[in-house]
């Protein structure tokens, strides 16, 4: 009976976003800290271009979690 | 006039419930970033109550299934909503009394039904609603959350591992403002939409709204202001117990549990499922602290939160149910409400007064 009553096309839709996007944005998130620190720490070693690329990977990290951000709350308020 | 009576008090016990529901779960949304350090409590209370206020605006999926899809509302009256109320405000108050951090949302839910069941029988019940949209998605989204925090906290430290500890505790801290921003959103706006539910299905009892209604705009704003300022209020002995005495965690661990639980909650929101925000973010608490080390989460906390979980449902039910019942000694009348509103108040007066006796309240600065 149970198995009727539940919708599993939409616990399954919310399970998936929750993993995508919890483990997604944490990860790249973790991929611009990363970044800085690599920008910060080949700096030091004065070596500009590595620093700069590992910058520009951080950098980009960061405006992906502020862009998954945005959409997931436009999204949301679409329904 | 006695119906509008009884209205009256449903739709101020229903803000009252919602003040308490944000004083219950401002632990859900700032502990982390507290503990952490990521944010001093106040500023974390007073953002968390803001983007509380904000989520509270963004969708009403939730809100119709409270009103629509858990009981029947054309079997419902207000003393019924007026009952199952009393019932979650008591459970609320009972679980803050012994710092356990249980689930507002179903003590609503289950305070509801109880009462309902009382006053009409099973009948009263949608059972597809009640499990498809609150008991499964109850089970299933702290698992979800526990999961999801351990996966992202695995990978973070697989990809910042090498770093120095410096650079990556405070990227995390900056970090968590967001993630606790987006909690203390998803929580807005999957909690708030509870109450705006239960004033809704009161109003539609009373006759003043058709059965398929939405909130109306001023039921939104009523219930957004409540819970964002019982969430300023803020419940520091749920606050310690959340952010301290689960695990004891760092930044990176604090900002894998936020996420998950935003992510959770926000995805379960858009599907209408009115889910336990308290039980989604303690998933994740101990999903971070578990993918570190199993020992690092404190089991025998986890096991008393666990038990209140599982209390909770038929707790708030038989309160309500009870509650119901001894507003039918006195009829159909205002005056049984008016009376259990009398005794409610008391009884929380006095508890407040025995807790400020017993000991001083867990603050801030007392941790």
């Amino acid at each position: 009976m149970i198995a009727t009553i539940v919708q599993w096309k939409e616990l399954g839709q919310t399970v998936a976003a929750s993993v995508v996007a919890g483990v997604g944005i944490t990860f790249v998130f973790s991929v611009g800290i990363w970044g800085s620190g690599q920008f910060v720490e080949l700096s030091r070693n004065d070596r500009p271009v590595a620093a700069t690329m590992a910058g520009v990977v951080g950098a980009l990290a960061f405006l992906c979690v502020a862009a998954a951000v945005i959409v997931g709350i436009v999204v949301m308020t679409q329904k | 006039m006695s119906s509008d009576v009884i209205l009256v008090i449903v739709v101020a016990t229903a803000l009252a419930f919602d003040f308490t529901n944000g004083f219950h779960d401002t632990a859900n949304v700032v502990a982390t970033s507290i503990s952490t350090g990521a944010a001093r409590p106040s500023v974390a209370i007073g953002f968390a109550s803001l983007l509380n206020f904000v989520g509270a605006f963004i969708s009403i999926s939730v809100a119709a299934t409270v009103a629509k899809d858990v009981v029947n509302a054309e079997v419902i009256t207000t003393t019924i909503v007026f009952a199952g109320l009393i019932g979650a405000i008591a459970w609320n108050l009972i679980t803050w009394y012994f710092g356990l951090p249980s689930s507002s949302s179903h003590a609503l839910i289950g305070g509801v039904v109880g009462s309902a069941v009382a006053a009409v029988g099973f009948d009263a019940i949608l059972a597809e609603g009640l499990v498809g949209k609150v008991l499964v998605p109850a089970v299933v989204a702290p698992v979800v959350a526990f999961l999801v925090a351990g996966l992202a906290i695995g990978f973070s430290y697989r990809v910042v591992g090498r770093q120095r500890p410096g650079i990556v505790t405070r990227g995390y801290r900056y970090g968590q403002i967001v993630s606790s921003g987006l909690l203390a959103l998803a929580h807005g706006t999957n909690d708030a939409q509870k109450t705006m539910g239960v004033i809704t299905l009161a109003l539609i009892a009373a006759g003043k709204l058709g059965s398929e209604a939405d909130p109306p705009t001023w039921v939104i704003v009523a219930s957004a202001t409540a819970i964002a300022l019982g969430t300023y209020s803020g419940g520091w002995r749920i606050i310690k117990t959340t952010g301290t005495r689960i695990i004891k965690m760092d930044a990176a661990q604090g900002f894998s549990a936020q996420g998950a639980g935003a992510a959770v909650i926000l995805a379960s929101t858009h599907f209408g499922f009115p889910l336990s925000t308290t039980h989604v973010i303690n998933g994740g608490v101990m999903g971070s602290g578990a993918a570190k080390r199993l020992s690092a989460v404190r089991w025998g906390v986890a096991g008393n939160i666990l038990v209140a979980w599982l209390l909770t449902l038929p707790m708030a039910a038989l309160i309500g149910a009870l509650t119901y019942g001894f507003t039918r000694i006195f009829g159909t009348g205002a005056l049984g409400p008016v009376l259990v509103t009398l005794m409610a108040l008391s009884l929380i007066a006095a508890a407040f007064a025995r807790r400020a006796q017993r000991g001083a309240p867990v603050t801030a600065a007392g941790g």
